[in-house]
């Protein structure tokens, strides 16, 4: 059998998100990979500047279903900084909590996800399951399970109880249990060494050359974190470990993700036992003043990063986005190689892709077709063909 | 000042290099200057990881920010092109990770890195109607027809 070519996608190629893989096959084993992205475009970066900040502070919370708390942080962070205010103490650890809950129900997410890929369902069940646990203490906090609306510019809008404490305390129990149970699975399971060591392998020098984020580099040995190399909220409080393997394959990810959940509960654990007593939100002017501001936080796929830039109105000049998964799509192309087809789902996965976040930017109501046109799936049919053919694929 | 920042600000002494705040450095240099400027960060300071690459529409020109992160310092090069002329050195030989970042700058604001290996479309629909949607001057195919 010659050199095929085998287009996977745009519709789930690994997951429930739009994405193409064109990969280059010599018999089973992959020689080549390219990766077209943009089928989830909302064109928020452009929508966002002619928004206010207040209506941002919605929009940019839906970039992403999972990991919305790490956008919209950036987000306040960014805009606190221009103003130059400072959010009150409970303020910051609320936001902390949030983002530790945030990074437990995608891990916990993801796990389920990496066991359905490999043909493990039964982890899949039982992780979604503990996610509920998760769930649950967000919307007890927030009124949401996803897309929480809890950050106001100047600090945060619901405050934590003493009852929502000791339900938080009761949670990270039960989580515990669960995790130490999975963290043998991880580790002992012959379904998940047999399709996840060796498979996918991202040397470190590779990692850095491609500039990959968070657990995918952590997995290789990269001792990268930004919650501990440029602390925000209130990290700079917390004890914690970052977490790293030096296995390069997706095993290694696996762990990885497995231990930072124990990490995440120490976390909490240490929010919840030291909640500062005050003022949970400051006001903030509606108008923000003419400047510039980065703003990048650790996102549950690693570094998230956003830039502000002000013009003394009520609405941004211009605001950018870089989502982790775009950063770790060069590292993907370069784990695919000299693997298997029945591989690339699992490869894909590991980096816990995320095509809603990534693809951001354009806000498209039509393009050359006439408004409203619906077109059947007839027609759709035929414009696939047409699409594959002119790109040099036999229908 | 962290050790970074120490060294940051040592090699790139005599350059107009700006503390915003604690570990968020800026440095501007005219586009000629590029290449050079990124083989300083690359071969003197070692930074490998690029964040990613901003660009924005100032009016005439097109401003380009290019994020690096070294040890917890977020290091920004600015520089910017002509509306009129939009091209710019690629710096994806001395830093790979940029392709995508490129990309998608040539995509959303017409900015044209010379030197670029691929810059097919990597966001926007195969069947884009042309033009830079993150220009100012942008309009939306709706509001153009209602202005005529």
């Amino acid at each position: 059998m010659g050199i095929v070519k085998l287009p996977i996608g745009p519709q789930h190629p690994a997951l429930k998100e739009p994405e193409n893989f064109t990969i280059t096959l010599d018999g089973e084993r992959v020689i080549d990979v390219d990766i077209r992205i943009g089928y989830t475009h909302r064109g928020i970066e452009k929508l966002m500047e002619s928004r206010t900040y207040t209506q941002n502070l919605y929009l940019v919370e839906r970039i992403c279903g999972i990991c919305s708390y790490a956008h919209v942080e950036n987000f306040t962070q960014n805009v606190e900084e221009i103003l130059g205010l400072q959010i009150p103490k409970r303020a910051e650890y609320i936001r902390t909590l949030f983002l530790e809950l945030e990074r437990l129900h995608s891990h916990f997410l993801w796990l389920g996800v990496a066991g359905h890929e490999i043909g493990f369902d039964t982890l899949f069940m039982y992780t979604w399951q503990d996610r509920e646990v998760v769930q649950d203490l967000l919307e007890m906090i927030s009124g949401n399970r996803v897309n929480y609306a809890m950050n106001a510019i100047g600090g945060v809008r619901r405050d934590v109880s003493e009852e929502h404490r000791k339900k938080v305390l009761e949670g990270m129990d039960y989580l515990e249990k669960r995790t130490e149970y999975y963290k043998e699975v991880a580790i002992n399971e012959k379904t998940i060494l047999a399709r996840a060591e060796n498979v996918g392998i991202l040397k470190p020098k590779v990692a850095l050359k491609l500039a990959a984020v968070g657990p995918t580099a952590r997995a290789s040995g990269i001792m990268v974190d930004i919650r501990k190399d440029d602390p925000y909220a209130s990290y700079p409080d917390i004890p914690f470990d970052v977490i790293t393997t030096n296995t390069n394959d997706v095993l290694g990810r696996v762990v990885v993700r497995v231990l930072e959940v124990f990490e995440s509960i120490k976390i909490i654990r240490y929010l919840m036992g030291h909640l500062p007593d005050g003022e949970i939100i400051t006001k903030a002017p509606r108008k923000v003043p003419e400047g510039e501001s980065i703003s990048h936080t650790e996102a549950p796929r690693g570094e998230d990063f956003h830039y502000l830039r002000s013009n003394g109105t009520e609405k941004p000049e211009r605001y950018k986005v870089r989502t982790p998964t775009l950063a770790n799509l060069p590292a993907v192309a370069e784990m695919l190689k000299e693997t298997y087809l029945a591989d690339v789902p699992i490869i894909v996965a590991a980096i816990d892709p995320c095509m809603g976040c990534m693809d951001r930017v354009l806000l498209l109501k039509k393009g050359k077709e006439k408004p409203g046109e619906l077109i059947d799936g007839e027609r759709l049919r035929r414009y696939g063909i047409k699409w594959y053919a002119e790109r040099g694929w036999k229908a | 000042m962290t050790t970074t920042e120490e060294l940051i600000t040592e090699v790139l002494k005599g350059l107009p290099v700006q503390v915003k705040r604690q570990r968020r450095m800026f440095l501007t240099v005219p586009r000629n200057d590029l290449i050079k400027t990124m083989n300083i960060l690359s071969s003197e300071l070692n930074i490998q990881h690029l964040s990613t690459i901003t660009a924005r529409d100032t009016g005439n020109d097109l401003e380009i920010l290019y994020h690096f992160f070294l040890n917890g310092v977020v290091i920004t090069i600015r520089t910017s092109c002509p509306k009129n002329d939009p091209t710019v050195d690629s710096i994806v030989n001395v830093f790979p990770s940029a392709v995508l970042y490129e990309r998608e700058i040539h995509d959303i604001l017409g900015i044209v890195p010379t030197g670029h290996p691929d810059l097919r479309t990597l966001i926007l629909p195969d069947n884009w109607m042309g033009g830079y949607p993150l220009r100012k001057d942008w309009k939306q195919p709706a509001e153009q027809e209602a202005e005529e």
